[in-house]
């Protein structure tokens, strides 16, 4: 008998005895009705993203709401600016300025629907780099140093402040985990006021199950990198980036 | 000082206990925990949550051997390899394999009990592979080359200076104690790693039978590294770690966070349901999932399939005075504290292997109030106590004691009283024999056969918890 199946076998064997005393004859599924919502957050979608903000906030990210797509460029380019300054500004030298400085990893951009993004970014100086496949050496490498990155998401859950990223086609894993800073673009037509409100809703139409295999991988992120190894003190930014700041905007305009 | 991992259990224990340092950093520690998880826990339909998650796994049990098999057809049409494995030996040949055939050099790993269990990284370094923990913790104590202390802060029992000195010996880290010139060395030197590994290792916090996903929690984000960065991805996962649906893996998540740090959601939650595809930019070319028994369905059977219920949040080593006095390394064993004192023997070939370990208990309950499935650790503890004596292992006086324990725990007013009176005389008795209590006569003798008897303390267990409570302002 192969070691699968002597491994099943002994567990049929032993739920077959009649005086088990573990687990009871009589264990029910958790039903979809039963199950509980763990954390709530009640409200319009407004303040479901003022939630989400303070949510992040308590976990050491950052967040602007805003009412507009065009607020909403305005605040990724001012934000990227920032981020390239600071860069340049913690470098003791003078002419701090290195050549991988306007590198930023991206998903393809265009899936923020913020229209002229990518083109205002480049005539800024910034090169959006898209990579196509991070296990050729040469790829991989010219990633490496890369300070920023932006995506979009799958989907947010206001009453944690956590946001889900996928890893498939053209999204890399690697432009919301390697950089140091990540700029994550929510809009609301994403912002759920929970995990379970969403896979609820994945459920009723149907795609979840899809939905997740399809993935390869999905991450359920909230807030930046941390640790408390070193003796329970709080450090950020250990393997995953240090800054996750989140721009939110309103695509719905109830 | 450390404790001798291998001396036997008495000395392991009096090593621990002489050592101030360890107590206090581990104390302090686990005070920080228990408080996090009381304050999360409370700030949710707490109960709730534990009865729904004690609901779902006992389902999951029930039907254990159809949720394997829907797990394995779900991970094999995703794409994935799945590899049965019995025991130790089978388990590290197979991950070895995974490796030679992959000429991986490098392998990267991300924490997880399941690859301790099975000595993987002793294994894979004997066939000259090259294995580095990722998890900031795990680093530190493999760049001190000790064991895991705690399920969910393996490195809990060093203090700041310790780790400085590790980083400045193996790191060549320049003196400094500040925790954030640590962690961006730590970071840059895994950085290195990460890039360059072939394959990368990790455990399973749970797997989603009817998608066919493998979960992985962390705060530091070496799990997704592990999972997303090298060509090769192995997954090692005990049998019993599986949630039926996805809704039921956010359950249990939530219920994980918070039980082990009290957070909402860990920073990351990494779902891996299969290998990269055509015209994906990253992501494992391979994914292998190691399905490990290892005494598993043995347990089972032998009635301690409450245990495989554990989510290993570590609440119960926080909550657990033994554990916060003597730490994780004087167990001796993969798993400590009162989870790991009941699963060490139940999953041996013979419980007798670790015939201490059901006694490094004060079985005050502490655990059980915590335990995210509501275990009854204490009950499981006494179970395998009585089955010890049965199998001639403990002293019958100990079976003596078992009876009259289970019946004055029954009893609280009895139990109280009694305590106090033991109080009194234990102390008398202490004093006059200058400290602690090595030899009581039978049937008091099966207690001491394990471990010294302390003077019991002037106040309760219970009549401290119920002060302490009250300083926090509950009732
Ligand atoms: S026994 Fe319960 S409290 Fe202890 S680690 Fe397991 S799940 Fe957590």
């Amino acid at each position: 008998m192969s070691v699968r199946d002597t491994i099943l076998s002994r567990l049929k064997a032993t739920l077959n005895q009649p005086d088990l005393p573990f687990p009871p004859q009589d264990s029910d599924p958790l039903t979809q009705a039963e199950r509980m919502t763990v954390t709530h957050a009640p409200g319009d979608r407004w303040a479901q993203a003022e939630r989400f903000a303070q949510e992040l906030n308590a976990v050491k990210g950052s967040c602007e709401l805003l009412e507009t797509e065009t607020e909403a460029r305005l605040s990724i380019i001012s934000r990227l600016q920032l981020w390239q300054e600071e860069e340049q500004s913690a470098r003791k030298t003078a002419n701090a300025e290195r050549a991988g400085d306007w590198d930023v990893l991206c998903w393809p951009l265009h899936q923020l629907q913020i229209e002229s993004l990518p083109l205002i970014l480049k005539e800024m100086g910034f090169k959006l780099i898209e990579p196509t496949d991070l296990h050729d050496p040469e790829q991989r490498e010219r990633i490496r140093s890369i300070r920023a990155g932006i995506t979009t998401v799958e989907a947010a859950f206001a009453s944690t402040g956590s946001f889900v990223v996928g890893g498939r086609g053209a999204n890399a894993r690697a432009a919301s985990l390697t950089p140091f800073r990540h700029l994550v673009v929510i809009p609301f037509s994403k912002l759920f006021a929970t995990g379970e409100d969403w896979l609820a809703q994945m459920r009723f139409a149907g795609q979840l199950d899809a939905f997740v295999r399809q993935s390869r991988n999905l991450s359920i992120v909230t807030g930046p990198s941390k640790s408390a190894d070193l003796e329970g003190i709080l450090t950020m930014g250990v393997h995953g980036p240090k800054v996750v700041h989140a721009i939110l905007f309103d695509d719905v305009h109830e | 000082m450390q404790v001798d991992f291998h001396a036997p259990y008495k000395d392991r224990v009096r090593q621990a206990l002489s050592d101030p340092n360890l107590r206090s950093a581990v104390s302090r520690a686990t005070d920080r925990m228990s408080d996090a998880r009381h304050t999360s826990m409370d700030s949710i339909e707490g109960q709730k949550l534990r009865t729904q998650v004690r609901q779902m796994k006992e389902h999951v049990l029930r039907n254990w051997p159809e949720y394997l098999e829907q797990l394995e057809t779900n991970l094999t049409s995703n794409g994935c390899t799945v590899h049965w494995a019995e025991g130790i030996e089978d388990a590290q040949a197979i991950v070895k394999d995974i490796a030679l055939q992959n000429s991986a050099k490098l392998i990267v790993k991300s924490k997880s009990m399941a690859t301790e269990e099975i000595h993987l990284n002793h294994a894979m370094e004997e066939a000259g592979l090259r294995v580095v923990e990722t998890d900031l913790g795990e680093y530190i104590i493999q760049l001190a080359d000790e064991p895991p202390s705690h399920i969910v802060a393996p490195v809990i029992h060093k203090r700041l200076e310790e780790i400085a000195e590790v980083f400045q010996e193996k790191l060549d880290m320049p003196p400094t104690r500040e925790p954030t010139k640590m962690t961006s060395l730590a970071r840059a030197r895994l950085r290195q790693e990460f890039f360059a590994a072939t394959m990368g290792i990790s455990g399973c916090n749970f797997a989603i039978a009817e998608t066919g996903t493998i979960c992985i929690v962390t705060n530091e984000g070496n799990g997704r590294m592990v999972s997303s960065m090298p060509r090769v991805y192995v997954a090692v996962m005990g049998i019993e770690k599986l949630v039926p649906t996805v809704e039921d893996a956010y359950l249990q998540l939530q219920a994980l966070c918070r039980s082990a740090t009290g957070q909402n959601l860990t920073v990351y939650c990494s779902m891996t349901s299969g290998p990269r595809q055509e015209g994906d930019v990253d992501g494992p070319e391979q994914v292998h999932v190691v399905l490990l028994d290892n005494g598993r369905s043995r347990m089972f059977a032998r009635g301690y399939g409450e245990a495989l219920m554990c989510i290993r949040c570590g609440a119960c080593l926080n909550a657990c005075p033994v554990y916060q006095e003597i730490g994780g390394h004087a167990y001796g064993s993969t798993y400590n504290g009162p989870i790991g004192a009941v699963i060490t023997p139940a999953l041996a070939p013979e419980i007798g292997q670790f015939k201490e370990l059901p006694h490094a208990t004060s079985l005050c309950g502490a655990c059980r109030e915590v335990c995210p499935v509501k275990i009854d650790l204490p009950r499981l503890l006494l179970d395998l106590r009585s089955d010890l004596v049965q199998q001639g292992v403990s002293p019958k006086s100990e079976a003596w004691g078992i009876k009259s324990y289970a019946s004055l725990m029954s009893s609280r007013r009895t139990y109280e009283s009694l305590g106090k009176m033991a109080s009194i005389g234990s102390n008398v008795y202490a004093g006059l024999s200058g400290g602690n209590i090595k030899f009581m006569p039978p049937p008091l003798n099966g207690w001491t056969a394990y471990r010294d008897f302390a003077p019991f303390a002037p106040k309760s267990f219970r009549h401290w918890w119920r002060q302490r409570k009250k300083l926090r302002g509950q009732t």
